[in-house]
């Protein structure tokens, strides 16, 4: 077969090299040579279950005992969680055990019950089989590498050593009839860890997966290399091999031997939608679990640019980003979550080393790691994925290979601030193109056994090609890293409803499909019970919109349906899982780079999410809260009937600013800003109105130089830079306001005449000092509250009546008790807290641990908006209250030109008023 | 008070200067240079209408000439400085001759239609001057003979015909009428129908840029509608660009260049910049050649002459040969520093049995001045003489030409004197390569190659040729 078709080719290709003449003759030189894959690997023998060479027993292929040959595979496949699938961690989750009644017995898809698959893992004792080892094999198998669930019992024994014992969910399965049969794990044969679904270029999945699903399982590594030209094809006591693939001594000739490092299509088989080759137009295979993480997060490995991609996405013209700037840069799957004693992903230091070792050159030789790879590999911090939950953070992450400090230096203001809030992923997975799961409804059923499905990112059905595709915004959820970490970090919410019901043993389980099925359906069609009370225009068919319960007469029906069948105690229940986002990664200029996304009245950070089209008569979904992130968020039902989850950033401690406000702030300033300025426009109008029925003149003046010129200086320098400062911070402050602003420049303006503003003050304070000025500023005890009241007197009656004013203003003693006492407050304390304040603020960027110390920016920034409204009244006042001199704009003059109309008093007088 | 400023208006200066000056020297600003490409356009002199202007009675192109003359008297002299003119490079020191040596059509072969030398009746219609059937020395002598109207009337109005004069039944006053500055039609007249037919030459230049959409050339379609002159910039009639085909070396200052405009622009993305030092823009931005109109990518003259098959211009014509045409296609990638390394001059022996550069760039990995840069490669198999081992150029058109009579000897024989070339009478066809810089038909940047355009598993370039030891994503590149 094999050759006719190499004679076949030979003969084309000769036909093609006469017809083109020349054309084959002249090679053109951009013809790269095909390269042979990892041509390192050596021969090897292929071994069935008892170490016989598979050419002469015919029996299926042992990839433990091949392998095994050189590489120690128990080793491997003990130390490999894609293996182990939870196994390990299984217990059974009974009231005894778990008091909460929780479903899950184990951290993995091996025992943690996923309402996606909705399929329960049937422990000892439960008093229905639901899913048996078995059937879990063929339900789950195509996504299970083998190896740990496959072939090992949860008491740790063979599989095989089992006996068939329909009591036994291990070896019994649960019949279409709802029988339950006996399973023998020595018909079916046992799944050893398959070697070549990840290390081969192309291994056969459909055969593979076809083997599963009709229980053969032993067959199934085997059938994994049909059409590699070693296997041809299964017969009734075993196998066929193609004998010329094997030299003389049985072993595979080289040419066969094609065992690489896992590519990303390996991973892909699995996970999700892996797209390589960029010049064909991305399509997404299936937005079900068979595509895991896609369908769940919408996430899409590819190079490709997203308008180059075949899908019909919103505005794809200008989306010229590729779906993943990581594999745009050729980064593998295997870069990132790479085995972890791969001596070339030796990390700069273990944790156990001495602080000053940078570098341990230590580590294992490559022969050392290749006999004993640690198939455990490096991952991230995923909410769902729980299996060894030890593993969580031993990737290297953003921060490993990328250095924010340098990345965002041009552009980023308080870098450490947002590095330690907010997760790369939140800024640089800013949408989400393809489709994602929103929720599962399981307390329906469709005809053909599914639940009512709805998707975000999508208008209609994820798989029509005319559906238009808009992709979503993840919500921003707060995750604690393995670390203790809490990072912001984008997801996917998930919401699911179903029904649970006690069963025998008092466990929670929730409805077997098979009731569920038995329930709803009878001879294929839904039951009477059913539509009678669901169908609403009596059609005898349940539309999209009567396929749910919105009633309790919907609830009722179905409960009393299940009830019927035996189920104690049904009752439905919903639970909302987050699916973390990770992947399609966005540089730079595609990320989230606009301050305002977050810092703004409508914030990123508290935008909700929309968990599902409704509650099923009410009921709202609880959040799972077995996993990483923390939902300190609330889930309501809206307007619409749809239920919504709401980020609360306050109850993680998070201040943002421009989006959590500390609104009394402005208020009280605002208050104090404008009730000063009715105040002094109330005071100016009574003394108007006073001084017309008052004879003019009768106040005796002199003309006094009254500032020199460094004051009049200093204090029209001060002058500027405040209401500089004052009119850039507001912009600062509400950036919302005043869009139209460069805010970086508006920012640039307001540090440096802030700059200007200290070293002025610095500069007056040495002068007042030096001259000993310093003294006019600080009130004398002695007598301070007497002179207070006198002046006091007259600003509320004496004004009025054109009395002179209690104190006189000379060169050397120039202001009144209550000008002593405000400026003294306004220099000595509100300015100095202003300085502090800001300087903090900015030195939040510079020197964080000095800034946290006062309190960080949550408790700066408002402080700093607080003392700027003061300013701002105070120049208010103090512009009103330098026109009380001999005339209004006297003092204002004397300030510009150093000369002043001073009232003159008699001594006598003076002692008269006191 | 003395009645000059008053003594606070000094403060006042004072404050505005301690405000500003910080201010101004701190504030974010924008770079001063534009890094608008917009902004570098030639600016266009405003259109003169000659209909008015241009009176008859033309006979002749010549009578043509001598009415511009008239107005423009230094315009001949000027094109007759110029390769448009003379066909013909300045001389080169080239290390395989003890002369300099001069590259053009007028002297010099390729291996398209090989050579002009006594094919002048066909060949100068692309020429910009009348006159041809006087014989080089005549016709280069007079500056009547600059054909003005081929760069400068509508060309659907004038059209050339035999030795270069205009074609019969021109209206040769409307044509005079009709001049503006060239566009991409007077342009493309001969540059897009170069080698014998649309797009059969350059591969990045045909007949689909006299109307082409954005996507066919960022720069002449879409809104941009830029014309050949707006990056051939022209001086006297000197247009900036040489033809690298046609050159030994080429002064970086005679070429056209990206940089002419995209000034001061850089990739937001910095791994792209980080290319820059060895990837030619076009690299990236032209990822993809003759992307409507097919270009000749190997000729097989050995073909010609065969009685008994039928013609068809994209497979075989009898007085050409066999060809290959392809449409949008990956352009060849070689080390480029701007010039050749080899240019094939008349008489150069050859070895018949290897392959023969008709030009070849000149560039390789440790040359700092080279950047990786796309070709299109054209393959021909070409007449050489057996004994005398070099090319020959035959004399293909006319009475007696081998596309009248079909006989190899013969246009061999009758070239020999007007080549000064040797022929023994015995004739083969040898390999030859020739190289054509792909520099048009640009693509944006969302069009752009991608990274693994080039890297991983199934890149276009070959590692190994360009003399890396394998990809430099995992070699390193070679700045190391």
């Amino acid at each position: 077969m094999k050759n006719r078709n190499i004679l076949v080719a030979l003969g084309l290709i000769l036909a093609i090299t006469a017809f083109f003449g020349i054309r084959s003759a002249l090679a053109k030189p951009e013809a790269v040579p095909v390269k042979q894959v990892a041509p390192i690997h050596p021969t090897f023998a292929l071994l069935d279950a008892a170490g016989k060479n598979v050419l002469e027993s015919g029996a299926a292929i042992s990839t433990m005992n091949s392998c095994g040959q050189c590489h120690d595979t128990d080793f491997i496949q003990k130390h490999a969680f894609h293996s182990d699938l939870g196994l390990s961690a299984y217990r059974r989750s009974s009231p005894v055990d778990t008091p909460d009644g929780e479903f899950n017995a184990s951290n993995g898809m091996f025992g943690e019950w996923d309402p996606l698959t909705y399929r329960f893992l049937s422990q000892q004792g439960d008093e229905r089989l639901d899913l048996s080892t078995a059937e879990w094999l063929e339900l789950n198998g195509a996504r299970a590498v083998g190896g740990g669930p496959a072939t090992i019992s949860r008491e740790g024994k063979l599989l095989t050593s089992l006996n068939a014992n329909t009591k036994d969910p291990e070896t019994s399965l649960l019949g279409r009839t709802g029988k339950v049969e006996a399973w023998d794990w020595n018909v079916s044969g046992i799944m050893e860890m398959n070697c070549f679904l990840c290390h081969t270029k192309s291994p056969n999945d459909q055969a593979r997966v076809a083997d599963i699903k009709s229980g053969n399982f032993g067959d199934a590594n085997t059938a994994t290399l049909i059409g590699t030209g070693i296997v041809v094809n299964k017969v009734s006591d075993g196998w066929t091999y193609n004998k010329d693939a094997f030299d003389e001594n049985g072993k595979l000739k080289s040419d066969f031997v094609k065992i690489q490092d896992p590519t990303n299509a390996n991973c892909a088989a699995c996970h999700g939608e892996v797209h390589t080759n960029i010049e064909v137009p991305l399509t997404i295979s299936a937005y079900d679990l068979t595509n895991p993480q896609t369908a769940t997060t919408g996430q899409v490995i590819s190079a490709q640019r997203i308008s180059d991609s075949g899908l019909n996405i919103h505005g794809k013209d200008a989306l010229t980003r590729s779906w993943d700037i990581h594999a745009e840069r050729q980064l593998k799957c295997t870069d990132c979550h790479y085995a972890l004693n791969n001596p070339s992903h030796t990390d700069e230091a273990r944790k156990s080393e001495p602080d000053h070792i940078l570098y341990d050159p230590r580590g294992l030789d490559i022969g050392e790691y290749l006999k004993m790879p640690d198939h455990n590999l490096a991952r991230g911090q995923s909410a769902q994925f729980n299996v060894a939950p030890e593993y969580k953070g031993t990737m290297r992450r953003c921060e490993n290979c990328h250095d924010a400090a340098k990345g965002h230096a041009d552009w980023l203001p308080y870098i450490q601030t947002h590095m330690t809030a907010v997760a790369c992923e939140t800024c640089h997975i800013p949408q989400i193109y393809a489709p994602a799961i929103q929720s599962y409804d399981w307390t329906v059923l469709t005809l053909d056994g599914q639940p009512v499905k709805a998707y975000r990112g999508v208008e209609g059905d994820p798989k029509a090609v005319t559906s238009l595709l808009t992709g979503y915004e993840p919500v921003l959820l707060n995750r604690t890293n393995i670390d203790g970490q809490k990072l912001l970090a984008p997801y996917n919410l998930i919401t699911t409803y179903y029904w649970v019901y006690d069963d025998a043993n008092g466990n929670k389980r929730p409805v077997r499909l098979f009731d569920l099925k038995t329930a709803y359906i009878e001879n294929g069609v839904y039951s009477a019970n059913i539509l009678s009370a669901f169908d609403a225009d009596d059609n005898g068919l349940l539309s999209k919109d009567e396929l749910v319960i919105d009633t309790s007469a919907k609830e009722e029906a179905v409960k009393s349906k299940l009830e019927s069948l035996g189920l104690k105690n049904p009752r439905i229940e919903g639970l909302t899982q987050p699916y973390s986002i990770n992947h399609n990664v966005a540089r730079g200029e595609n990320a989230v780079n606009d301050c305002k996304t977050c810092h703004d009245d409508t914030s990123r950070v508290s935008q909700s999410i929309k968990l599902a089209n409704y509650s099923p008569n009410g009921v709202i979904p609880i959040f799972d809260m077995a996993n990483n992130v923390n939902a300190t968020g609330e889930i309501v039902k809206g307007e619409d009937g749809a239920v919504y989850y709401n980020p609360v950033p306050a109850n993680d401690e998070m201040y943002v600013f421009g989006s959590s406000r500390v609104n009394w702030i402005d208020w009280l300033g605002s208050l104090l800003f404008v009730g000063s300025l009715l105040g002094v426009v109330g005071h100016g109008t009574l003394r108007l109105i006073t001084s017309r029925k008052q004879p003019k003149g009768h106040v005796r003046t002199e003309r006094i130089y009254m500032y020199e010129s460094y004051r009049r200086f200093w204090h029209w320098l001060q002058t500027v830079a405040i209401v500089i400062l004052l009119l850039t911070g507001l912009i600062i402050h509400r950036p919302d306001t005043f869009g139209a602003l460069s805010f970086r420049g508006v920012v640039t303006i307001h540090n440096v005449i802030a700059v200007i503003l200290v070293v002025n003050a610095l500069l007056s304070v040495f002068y007042h000092i030096a001259t000993e000025r310093i003294q006019e500023y600080i009130p004398r005890p002695y007598g301070f509250f007497d002179d207070a009241i006198v002046q006091a007197k007259y600003y509320i009656s004496g004004i009025f009546k054109g009395e002179g004013h209690p104190f006189e203003k000379t060169p050397t003693s120039r202001m009144n008790p209550i000008q002593k006492a405000t400026y003294f407050g306004i220099l000595m304390v509100l300015l100095p807290l202003q300085i502090l304040t800001g300087t903090l603020m900015w030195g939040v960027q510079q020197f964080p641990a000095v800034a946290n110390w006062f309190g960080g920016l949550p408790f700066l920034a408002p402080f700093h908006s607080l003392v700027a409204w003061t300013f701002a009244t105070f120049i208010i006042v103090h512009v009103y209250m330098t026109t009380t001199g001999a005339t209004p704009l006297e003092a204002m003059r004397a300030m510009v030109t150093g000369y002043e109309e001073v009232e003159t008093h008699e001594l006598a007088e003076q002692g008269e008023t006191k | 008070m003395k009645k000059t400023f008053p003594s606070w208006t000094v403060g006042l200066l004072g404050i505005v200067i301690v405000i500003l000056v910080p201010v101004l020297y701190f504030f974010p600003r924008a770079d001063k240079v534009s890094s608008n490409p917009m902004d570098y356009l030639p600016e266009k002199p405003v259109h003169v209408d000659h209909t008015d202007i241009v009176k008859g009675e033309f006979k002749t192109g010549q009578d043509v000439t001598r009415a511009c003359l008239s107005c423009h008297p230094e315009a001949a002299s000027q094109v007759m400085k110029t390769t448009h003119w003379t066909w013909e490079s300045k001389a080169f020191n080239v290390p395989w001759r003890d002369v300099p040596v001069t590259i053009g059509k007028i002297n010099q072969i390729n291996n398209f239609c090989i050579g002009t030398q006594g094919n002048e009746n066909k060949c100068m219609s692309c020429h910009a001057g009348y006159g041809w059937e006087d014989g080089k020395k005549a016709e280069q002598a007079n500056p009547e003979n600059v054909d003005c109207l081929a760069c400068h009337a509508d060309t659907g109005i004038y059209g050339k015909g035999l030795f270069g004069n205009p074609a019969d039944g021109v209206d040769l006053l409307a044509a005079a009428r009709s001049v503006r500055a060239p566009t991409r039609e007077n342009c493309g007249k001969c540059h897009f129908d170069g080698g014998g037919g649309n797009g059969v030459k350059h591969g990045d230049l045909d007949e689909s840029l006299y109307f082409p959409t954005k996507n066919n050339d960022i720069h002449m379609g879409g809104d941009m509608n830029m014309q050949c002159t707006d990056c051939h910039q022209t001086q006297d009639h000197q247009i900036l660009g040489r033809m690298v085909a046609d050159n030994y070396t080429i002064n970086p200052q005679e070429q056209v260049s990206c940089k002419q405009c995209h000034v001061n622009q850089q990739h937001a993305d910095e791994r792209i910049n980080t290319h820059l030092s060895t990837v030619a823009c076009q690299t990236c931005h032209v990822p993809a050649m003759a992307l409507e109109d097919p270009t000749k990518v190997l000729w097989d003259w050995s073909k010609a002459g065969q009685d008994g098959r039928v013609d068809d211009h994209f497979t075989y014509l009898k007085i050409k040969g066999e060809f290959i045409y392809e449409k949008n296609f990956k352009p060849t990638y070689l080390w480029f520093n701007g010039n050749n390394e080899y240019r094939y001059i008349l008489g150069d022996k050859i070895d018949p049995n290897g392959i023969t550069y008709i030009n070849k760039p000149s560039g390789n990995i440790n040359d700092p001045n080279a950047k990786i840069f796309p070709f299109k490669l054209h393959i021909a198999k070409q007449p050489y003489d057996v004994v005398n081992k070099y090319l020959l150029q035959p004399i293909t058109s006319g009475k007696d030409g081998f596309w009248t009579n079909f006989d190899w000897n013969n246009a061999f024989t009758i070239a020999a004197p007007i080549t000064g070339l040797q022929y023994s009478g015995q004739y083969g066809f040898a390999e030859t390569y020739m190289y054509w810089p792909t520099t048009h038909m640009v693509q944006s940047a969302d069009k752009a190659l991608q990274c693994n355009a080039c890297h991983g598993e199934n890149g276009r370039l070959d590692w190994q040729a360009l003399g890396y030891p394998g990809d430099p994503i995992q070699w390193g590149g070679r700045d190391k």
